[in-house]
C-alpha cells in the first residue's frame, strides 16, 4: 500500500474515531434529506397548485358564455409559471418572483403572490434546499473536519516524525486531500442521489443535471483544497480554524450580501410608478385614443380607408373598432416591450456585476450556475414574463382581430336595447384559444448557462491547487 | 493604571482581537451606511412621486374635462399610496425591498390591485440584504465566538490558569471582567456606529435606546453561550468549532426549518385565488341583467339607492358597482389570508422566544416598522384610502354631477402616516 | 481555627479523597517562617493536591489547614493575599514585557508597585536590565522564571509555594534559582516547594518531607555541612534523582 494511501486511511480512521465529527456528519446527511424531502414535496405541491389553478383558469376562459370579444380582452386570464423538475433542488428566485399573472388587454401587470409575500420573516434566514445545504453547511463541516489534518500535524510534532519515515511532503498532503476528499464526496453524495431520486424524468435533463453535479463537485473539492492550505500554512490548528471560520464567513456569508447592495446602487431600477407614468407619456406622443383629431390615428384611419378603397369606415368590409384596437395593442404593446426591455436589460446588469464579484466568492459562482442549470433563476423569471407577454399579445389581438372580422362596425357602435346581444360573438370562439403552454429551456440552453459558473470555479480550484503545491513544499520548513 | 486598563492593554495587544474588533466597527457602519443609502434612494422615490402624478393626472383631465364623465375620471386615475420608511428603517430593511412602497390604486375593485408588487430583481433580494440587522443578527455571533472560544481554555493552553486563579483578583473575577471588557467593546463597535446613523436618521430616543438594549442582551447571550461551553473544558479548538456549529444550528439551520414548519402548519389559501374569485364575479357582471347588480349593490350602500335608475346606455356607476360587489364577494377569502398571513408571522414571533436570532429580526424590523405588520397595516391604509376614493367618485356618478378639471383636485390624498418628504400630492392640487 | 503557633503554613491531619480515590489521607505539615521545606513524592503521592488544598481550589473533607492563621477552603482570597505561586511552568503573557507582565500580576495581586521598584525587584532576581522592555515572546524558561520570582519577591507575602520549579532549568540557572530563593527566605518567607528532584530540594530546603499515599511518611532536616545523607535518602524513597517523570 503507498504512503498516501496509508496517510488517507490513517487520518479518515481518525476522523471515524471522533465522536463530534462522526454526529456532525450523520447531522448533515439527515439534514441533507431533509431538504430533499422537504423541497422536493414543496416543489410537488406548487407544480400541482399551479397546473390546478393553470386548468381551472383556461377552462374558465372557454366557459365563458357569447361574449363582445372585447369583454374576453378585459376578462383576461390568469396564467401560472410551471416550475422545472430541477427546482426541488434549487428553487433559486421563485419563492421572491411572483408566479401567477393576469394577461389582459392594455395592461402588463405584475407577477404576484411570490411565496415572500405571504411567509414570515423567517423567509429571509433563507431556505432549506438541497443547495442551500450544499453551498452553505457543507463547506463548513468541512472545516470542521479538516482544519486540522496538516496544522494538527504540525502542532503535535508528527509532521517532522512523518518525514523522517521517509513520507515525502507531496504524499502526505496527496492522503490528507483523499481523506478530506472522501469526507466531502460523503457530505455532497446524499444531496446528489436525493436530487437523481426526485427528479422525475432525468433522462431529458441529464445535462443541465450533470452541470449541476460537476458545479458541486467542483465547489467541495475547492474547499478542501482551501482547508488544506489554511491547515498546511498554518502553525496551529487553531488559528487554522479561525482563518477558514473568516473565509467561509466572508465567501458565504458576507460576500453574497454585500455584492447585490452594490450591484443595486451601481445600475438603478425604475420603479413601477415611473414607468407607467412613462409609458403613458410615450403613448400620448404615439397616438390619443382619446382624441379624435390625433393626426397618428387620423393617418392610420386613412392608411386603413385606403388600402380597402373606400371613404367611410361604415364603408369597410371589416369592423374598423377591431382594427383600431388592434393598432392601440400593437402601440402599447410596443412601448410594453420597450420597457420591461430596458428593466430586463437593467437588472441583468445588475446580475452581471453579481457574477463579476463572484469571482471573488465561489458561494456566488456555485448559486448562479446551479441557479441557471435548474432554470429558476432571473433569466428563467424572464423567459416566463416574456412568454406570457408573447402570449398576452397573441391573445388579445386574435380577440381584437374576432371584433374586427365577426362584429360588424354598426352592431358595434349601437347603443340600442338589443344591441349587447348582436355585439357578441359564440362561446366556442374561446373554446378554440391556445392555451398558454411554458416553452422550458432545452436541455443543452440550461446547461451551456452554467458554463460560466463553472469556468469559475474551475479557475479557483486551478489557483487553489498551485497555492497547494506551493505551501506543500514549505510544510515542516518553518517552525 | 486600574485593571480595566491592564485589561484593556492585554487585548489591544492581542492581534486577533484588534483585527476582530475593528473589522466589527467596519462592518457595522459599512451595513448602516448601506440602509441608509437605501432609505434614501427610497425616500427620493417617493418624493419624486408628485411630478410625475401632476403629468400623469393632466393628461386624464385634458381628456376627461371635454365629457366631464366621473366614471371616465374614475375609471383613468390612478391615486398614489406610499408606505413612507420610519426614520429606524436604515437599520432593519426588512420586507421593504420585495414588497411595494409605492402602489397607485384606481377607484376599481381593489383585491386586483393591492398584492401588485413594484419592479425588484429576484436575484439581488434572494440573499436579503446587507443592513444593521444582518450584521447584528448574523455576524456578530460569530465575533463574539472569536474573541470569547479561547478566554479560559487559551489561559489554560499556555499553562497560565493555576497562576491567575491563585492570585487574590485573578480567578472568576478576573474572568468576569475580560468578558465584561469584551462585551463592551463588541457593543461599542455595533452600537457607535448605529447611533451616529440613527441621531442622523432623526430616530427617537426611546427606539435607539430599544435597539442598544437589543445589541446588549442579543451579545450576552452569545457570550453565556460561550461561557457554557467554555465549562465543559475543552480545548480552545473545540471551543471554537462548537460555538461556531451553535452559530450555525441557531442562526441558519433553525430557522430554515421552521420556515418550512411554519408554512406547512399554517397553510393559506394562495392569494391568487382571491383574484381569480373576484374576476369571476366582476365579470359575471355582463351577463346578469344590470338591475340584479344594482339592487344588490344598493341593498349593500343604502346611502346611493336614490340614484336615478340605469338607462340602456352603459352607465359607469354599474360598472363601479360590480366592481365593488366583486371585491365583496370575496371578502371572506380576503379575511381568511390575511389572518393566515398573520398567523405565519405569529408563529414566527414566537419562534423568537426561543431562537433569540429569529428574536432579534423580529424585534428590529418592528421597531424599524419593516416586518410583516407593517405591510399589512400599509394595506390596510390603502384601503381606507381606497375607501375614500370610491366614496369620492360615487358623489359625482350616482348624482350625475359634472366631473370637471377643478373636481381632479378634490379628490382625496392619501394621508402617509409620517410626515415625509414627498408626502404632498401637488398633483391633485392643480386646477 | 487551627493553632498554628505562629506557623505561616499549618496543616493538620488534612484528608481528602476525589470519589473513592483517597489523594490526602492524615497529612500533617508545617512550615515555619524563613524555612524551606521540599515536599517530595512520586506521581499521585497528592504533591498537587497538596498546594491545591493550600491555595483553596479544593477543599478538605476532615483535618485542618491554616495560611497564616486563615482557612484557605472557607477565606480563599484572605489566603490568596498571603501566598505567593509559582506553577510549574511558569508561563506569563507573551505579548507583554517582562516589566508589564509584573506590572499586571501584581496588579491581580492587588499589590500594585511603581516602575522602579519592579525594575529593581527584576534586577534582584537577576534579570539583566535590557531584558526589562522586551516582550515575553523570546525568553528562556529561566527568564520567565526571573520575572515570576521578581513578582513574589515585590508581593511581599509571608509564603511562597512552588511548584517543580527547577524541572526543565539548566545547572546554572538551577543554581541562579535557589540562591535567589535563600533570599525570599531570609526575608522571613516560609517556602514550601513540592518536587520530585530529590538533588534539587537538598540543595536549598531546609527539611524535606516524604509524601507517600497522602500523608507525610519521614520528615528530615538539614544538619551540618552535608545537610542531608542523599545516598540513605533516595535508597530508602526511590524517588527520581534529577530525572524527569511525565
Amino acid at each position: 500500500m503507498s504512503a498516501t494511501h496509508l496517510i488517507a486511511r490513517d487520518e479518515l480512521r481518525l476522523m471515524a474515531r471522533n465522536r463530534v465529527a462522526v454526529i456532525a456528519l450523520v447531522l448533515l446527511v439527515l439534514l441533507t434529506l431533509a431538504a430533499v424531502l422537504s423541497s422536493w414535496s414543496h416543489q410537488r405541491g406548487i407544480a400541482e397548485l399551479r397546473m390546478r389553478h393553470q386548468q381551472v383558469a383556461a377552462a374558465a376562459f372557454k366557459a365563458q358564455p357569447d361574449r363582445h370579444p372585447h369583454r374576453m380582452v378585459h376578462y383576461g386570464t390568469f396564467i401560472y409559471r410551471p416550475l422545472g423538475a430541477l427546482a426541488a433542488f434549487d428553487p433559486g428566485v421563485d419563492a421572491f418572483t411572483g408566479n401567477s399573472m393576469f394577461l389582459e388587454g392594455h395592461r402588463q401587470n405584475s407577477a404576484n403572490f411570490g411565496d415572500v409575500r405571504q411567509s414570515s420573516l423567517l423567509v429571509r434566514f433563507g431556505q432549506l434546499t438541497p443547495a442551500f445545504v450544499l453551498q452553505v453547511v457543507a463547506p463548513l463541516l468541512l472545516i470542521f473536519l479538516g482544519f486540522g489534518v496538516l496544522a494538527g500535524e504540525t502542532e503535535r510534532g508528527t509532521l517532522r516524525l512523518l518525514m523522517l519515515q521517509g513520507v515525502s511532503r507531496g504524499q502526505l498532503v496527496r492522503g490528507k486531500l483523499a481523506a478530506l476528499g472522501i469526507v466531502a464526496l460523503i457530505v455532497g453524495l446524499p444531496a446528489m442521489v436525493g436530487f437523481v431520486a426526485v427528479v422525475a424524468q432525468p433522462g431529458t435533463l441529464a445535462l443541465p443535471m450533470a452541470a449541476i453535479g460537476l458545479g458541486y463537485a467542483l465547489y467541495l473539492a475547492l474547499w478542501v483544497v482551501l482547508i488544506l492550505l489554511a491547515s498546511g500554512f498554518a502553525r496551529r490548528g487553531r488559528d487554522a480554524l479561525l482563518a477558514l471560520l473568516a473565509i467561509w464567513t466572508v465567501a458565504v456569508v458576507l460576500v453574497p450580501r454585500i455584492a447585490p447592495d452594490i450591484a443595486g446602487a451601481a445600475v438603478p431600477l425604475q420603479n413601477r410608478l415611473q414607468t407607467d407614468v412613462a409609458i403613458a407619456r410615450d403613448l400620448r406622443q404615439l397616438g390619443d385614443s382619446h382624441n379624435p383629431d390625433d393626426p397618428h390615428l387620423a393617418a392610420f384611419k386613412q392608411s386603413v380607408l385606403q388600402r380597402y378603397g373606400v371613404t367611410r369606415v361604415e364603408d369597410l368590409p371589416v369592423n374598423y373598432k377591431g382594427l383600431l384596437a388592434m393598432e392601440g395593442e400593437r402601440l402599447t404593446s410596443g412601448l410594453f416591450d420597450r420597457y420591461a426591455g430596458a428593466s430586463f436589460a437593467a437588472q441583468t446588469a445588475q446580475n452581471r456585476l453579481v457574477d463579476a464579484i463572484g469571482v471573488l466568492s465561489p458561494t456566488i459562482a456555485i448559486r448562479a450556475l446551479s441557479m441557471a442549470a435548474a432554470d429558476t433563476d432571473f433569466a428563467g423569471h424572464r423567459r416566463f414574463l416574456e412568454q406570457a407577454e408573447t402570449y398576452r399579445y397573441a391573445l388579445v389581438q386574435r380577440l381584437n382581430r374576432m371584433e374586427a372580422k365577426n362584429v360588424s362596425y354598426a352592431d358595434d357602435i349601437a347603443e340600442d336595447a338589443g344591441a349587447d346581444r348582436r355585439k357578441r360573438i359564440a362561446a366556442d370562439n374561446w373554446q378554440h384559444m391556445p392555451d398558454f403552454a411554458f416553452i422550458a429551456p432545452s436541455a443543452s440552453a440550461l446547461a451551456a448557462a452554467a458554463l460560466p459558473g463553472i469556468s469559475i470555479l474551475g479557475l479557483w480550484l486551478a489557483v487553489a491547487t498551485l497555492l497547494l503545491t506551493r505551501v506543500t513544499r514549505l510544510l515542516g520548513a518553518r517552525q | 493604571m486600574t485593571l480595566w486598563m491592564h485589561e484593556l492593554r492585554l487585548l489591544l495587544r492581542a492581534r486577533l482581537s484588534v483585527v476582530a474588533l475593528i473589522l466589527m466597527a467596519i462592518l457595522t457602519a459599512a451595513a448602516v451606511t448601506a440602509g441608509m443609502v437605501e432609505i434614501s434612494r427610497q425616500r427620493t422615490a417617493i418624493a419624486a412621486i408628485p411630478a410625475a402624478q401632476s403629468e400623469d393626472i393632466a393628461a386624464v383631465a385634458d381628456y376627461v374635462d371635454r365629457t366631464k364623465d366621473a366614471g371616465s375620471a374614475g375609471y383613468y386615475s390612478f391615486h398614489p399610496t406610499w408606505d413612507a420608511p420610519s426614520p429606524l428603517a436604515f437599520a432593519a430593511l426588512g420586507m421593504r425591498d420585495v414588497s411595494p412602497y409605492i402602489l397607485r390604486v384606481r377607484a376599481l375593485g381593489l383585491e386586483a390591485q393591492i398584492y401588485d408588487g413594484d419592479i425588484f430583481n429576484p436575484e439581488l433580494a434572494l440573499p436579503g440584504r446587507f443592513d444593521f440587522a444582518f450584521v447584528l443578527v448574523f455576524l456578530a455571533p460569530l465575533f463574539v465566538v472569536a474573541l470569547f472560544h479561547d478566554l479560559t481554555s487559551g489561559e489554560r493552553e499556555a499553562g497560565r490558569l493555576r497562576m491567575l486563579d491563585a492570585l487574590p483578583r485573578g480567578g472568576a473575577k478576573l474572568l468576569r471582567r475580560r468578558m465584561l471588557l469584551r462585551i463592551a467593546l463588541l457593543w461599542a463597535a455595533l452600537a457607535v456606529p448605529f447611533l451616529v446613523a440613527a441621531v442622523a436618521s432623526g430616530v427617537g430616543g426611546a427606539a435607539i435606546f430599544a435597539v442598544l438594549a437589543v445589541i446588549l442582551a442579543y451579545l450576552l447571550f452569545w457570550t453565556a453561550l460561550a461561557a457554557l461551553v467554555a465549562r465543559l473544558r475543552w480545548s480552545s479548538v473545540a471551543n471554537a468549532a462548537t460555538l461556531a456549529a451553535c452559530w450555525l444550528v441557531l442562526v441558519l439551520v433553525l430557522p430554515t426549518l421552521a420556515h418550512v414548519a411554519i408554512n406547512r402548519a399554517v397553510p393559506i389559501g394562495q392569494g391568487a385565488e382571491i383574484a381569480l374569485a373576484q374576476r369571476e364575479m366582476v365579470n359575471r357582471a355582463w351577463d346578469i341583467p344590470r338591475e340584479t347588480t344594482m339592487r344588490r349593490f344598493y341593498a349593500g350602500h343604502p346611502e346611493w339607492a336614490d340614484s336615478a335608475p340605469l338607462g340602456s346606455a352603459f352607465h359607469y356607476k354599474w360598472y363601479f358597482a360590480f366592481h365593488q360587489l366583486g371585491d365583496e364577494s370575496v371578502a371572506t377569502k380576503v379575511r381568511a389570508y390575511r389572518s393566515g398571513l398573520e398567523r405565519r408571522d405569529a408563529a414566527a414571533r414566537m419562534l423568537g422566544w426561543v431562537l433569540p436570532s429569529v428574536g432579534v429580526q423580529a424585534l428590529l424590523t418592528r421597531l424599524a416598522d419593516t416586518d410583516v405588520r407593517a405591510q399589512l397595516a400599509y394595506q390596510d391604509r390603502v384601503r381606507a384610502f381606497h375607501a375614500r376614493l370610491r366614496n369620492f367618485y360615487y358623489g359625482y356618478l350616482f348624482r350625475d354631477r359634472p366631473f370637471g378639471r377643478v373636481d381632479f383636485g378634490r379628490a382625496p390624498i392619501f394621508a402617509a402616516r409620517m410626515n415625509t418628504a414627498g408626502g404632498s400630492n401637488e398633483a391633485a392640487d392643480r386646477p | 481555627m487551627p493553632d498554628n503557633n505562629g506557623n505561616p503554613i499549618a496543616i493538620h491531619e488534612l484528608a481528602l479523597a476525589y470519589g473513592n480515590h483517597r489523594v490526602l489521607d492524615g497529612l500533617s505539615l508545617t512550615v515555619p517562617a524563613s524555612s524551606i521545606t521540599a515536599l517530595l513524592g512520586g506521581n499521585g503521592a497528592g504533591k498537587s493536591t497538596t498546594l491545591s488544598a493550600l491555595l483553596g481550589f479544593v477543599r478538605a473533607d476532615a483535618g485542618q489547614i491554616a495560611v497564616c492563621g486563615i482557612d484557605p477552603g472557607t477565606d480563599a482570597d484572605a489566603a490568596r493575599r498571603r501566598i505567593a505561586y509559582l506553577p510549574e511552568n511558569v508561563a506569563l503573557y507573551e505579548h507583554l514585557s517582562a516589566v508589564e507582565n509584573a506590572d499586571y500580576l501584581l496588579a491581580l495581586a492587588d499589590q500594585r508597585q511603581d516602575r522602579g521598584t519592579i525594575t529593581a525587584a527584576l534586577a534582584a532576581a537577576g534579570l539583566q536590565n535590557r531584558a526589562w522592555d522586551q516582550r515575553l515572546g523570546g525568553f528562556s524558561k529561566g527568564m520567565r522564571q526571573k520575572v515570576a520570582i521578581a513578582v513574589a519577591l515585590l508581593r511581599e507575602v509571608p509564603v511562597l509555594l512552588l511548584d517543580e520549579p527547577t524541572s526543565g532549568l539548566d545547572p546554572r540557572a538551577t543554581a541562579d534559582f535557589n540562591a535567589l530563593l535563600l533570599k525570599v527566605r531570609d526575608r522571613g518567607t516560609a517556602v514550601l516547594m513540592v518536587t520530585h528532584d530529590l538533588l534539587s530540594a537538598a540543595d536549598v530546603a531546609d527539611r524535606i518531607a516524604f509524601l507517600e499515599q497522602g500523608r507525610i511518611v519521614e520528615d528530615v532536616t538539614a544538619t551540618g555541612s552535608e545537610r542531608f545523607d542523599i545516598r540513605a535518602l533516595h535508597a530508602r524513597f526511590q524517588v527520581g534523582v534529577g530525572t524527569r517523570a511525565a
